[in-house]
């Protein structure tokens, strides 16, 4: 059996929704076929009041064991790093994390929020958020760089807007079995198994991202989102487009551009007005290239691509 | 429309356009739309513009040559809104048929 506890700090809710839909595994997977007891849980926590603050105590005493701590939204510190704005059973919850973090085998930030601090640490950040491990792509954040779990791993970071109910299952299944050894986890603390191929990879538009045929409207089937709707799939690390939503399809399949929300830099451009579903130019080329491609090489490739293009890719293929 | 009168079209929509550039007229070639500011301010104008053609080349800065700004040739055929096959620009504000080697101060890549 595995002691889960799941805390919410600056969050929408978003990724506690995204993890009740879960289905490979579900949350009753979790506790009836992987031992896993969720102590407590925002949405499904029974205890209340003081009987919540006995069982926190009971977890910071180190009387009652927590193996995994999972942690949705950012860390507030505000007012003036007080973290009054934020009190939860009784005191700031910065105090909460601060103190359960100490005595968990693995910490879990789910969604970017937890992660790297998203929407709520995007300039000027009146709510003095941060991630757990992250500011933005600076090392530090709340816990500090050094920090490490009882069981020796930084934070598992496991961003999105939400993150996939699947990631979040799949990851708290691995570390709950004792297989947390088996992720490896990339500069960003991100399990490489879902965060090493792009949010193309998969995309039912890469034969038009190739051909370079731009779609011009949301809901568009022809056409890639990258060239004129901001689309970051290109540039952004997830499985989006391998392990789709609810098992049928994702943002790009249905015409919208990814936003890149599990880039560490999300938000991009602080949201600054025309900047978000339009892609970003300099002198014609766009400021952001896929990654690894150059101005030189990306110019090429269009001149190329373009000539080689064959009629079919100009037309809707995906026909009704 | 079916796609011979869309052809049709087209082909009278260029030689339109061509005999327009040819006979003279004046085009806003510069400055070229560097930045993204630049970029929605000319297509606001072009938006306002409606479906007058003239308006829509003068605007867009059209050229019946390629024109060359930072060591790129800014030509239709590489642009994203050009369509290779029906030799279309599918820009929503501009929606006009082209020829590969012709320029307009929107291109992007």
């Amino acid at each position: 059996m595995a002691n889960l506890l799941w805390l919410q700090g600056g969050a929408c809710s978003g990724n506690t929704m995204s993890f009740l839909n879960a289905e490979e595994p579900s949350v009753c997977d979790l506790v009836t076929d992987f031992g896993i007891n969720v102590l407590w849980h925002p949405s499904l926590g029974l205890e209340l009041g003081e009987n919540l603050q006995k069982m926190l105590r009971a977890l910071t005493s180190g009387q009652l064991p927590l193996d995994i701590f999972v942690f949705e939204g950012t860390v507030v510190n505000a007012p003036n790093g007080t973290g009054e704005w934020n009190r939860f059973a009784g005191r700031p919850m910065r105090d909460w994390v601060h103190d359960l973090s100490k005595v968990a085998n693995f910490v879990v930030a789910i969604g970017d929020c937890a992660t790297w601090g998203g929407i709520p640490a995007t300039a000027p950040n009146p709510s003095e958020s941060q991630g757990l491990q992250f500011l933005k792509r600076s090392q530090g954040g709340f816990l500090g760089k050094d920090y490490k779990s009882k069981a020796g791993l930084p934070v598992i970071n496991v961003p999105g807007c939400p993150a996939h109910p699947d990631w979040i299952t799949q990851i708290v299944v691995a570390v709950a079995t004792g297989r947390a050894g088996d992720l490896a986890l990339d500069e960003f603390q991100r399990p490489k198994t879902f965060f090493t191929s792009f949010t193309q990879t998969g995309c039912t538009r890469n034969m038009h991202f190739a051909y370079k045929v731009s779609a011009t409207e949301f809901g568009q089937r022809k056409g890639c989102l990258f060239y004129d709707l901001g689309c970051r799939g290109p540039m952004t690390h997830s499985p989006c487009n391998r392990i789709l939503w609810n098992r049928q399809s994702s943002k790009t399949r249905s015409g919208m551009p990814c936003l890149g929300c599990t880039e560490p830099e999300f938000p991009f451009f602080d949201l600054a007005p025309g900047t978000v579903f339009k892609t970003q130019t300099v002198m014609g080329v766009p400021k952001d290239m896929p990654a690894g491609v150059d101005k030189t090489g990306y110019i090429k490739l269009t001149a190329a691509a373009k000539a080689a293009s064959p009629r079919w890719a100009e037309e809707d293929i995906f026909v009704v | 429309m079916t796609t011979d009168s869309k052809e049709l079209a087209d082909v009278s929509g260029r030689e339109e356009v061509r005999g327009l550039l040819a006979g003279g007229l004046t085009t806003e070639v510069q400055p070229r739309a560097d930045t993204h500011e630049e970029v929605t301010q000319i297509v606001a104008r072009l938006r306002a513009a409606g479906g007058d053609l003239k308006a829509k080349l003068v605007i867009a800065g059209f050229t019946l040559e390629p024109i060359e700004h930072s060591g790129i040739e800014e030509a239709c055929e590489t642009c994203m809104y050009y369509v290779v096959h029906r030799r279309f620009c599918e820009l929503p504000e501009l929606n006009l048929p082209v020829e590969p080697q012709w320029s307009c101060r929107l291109w992007r890549i």
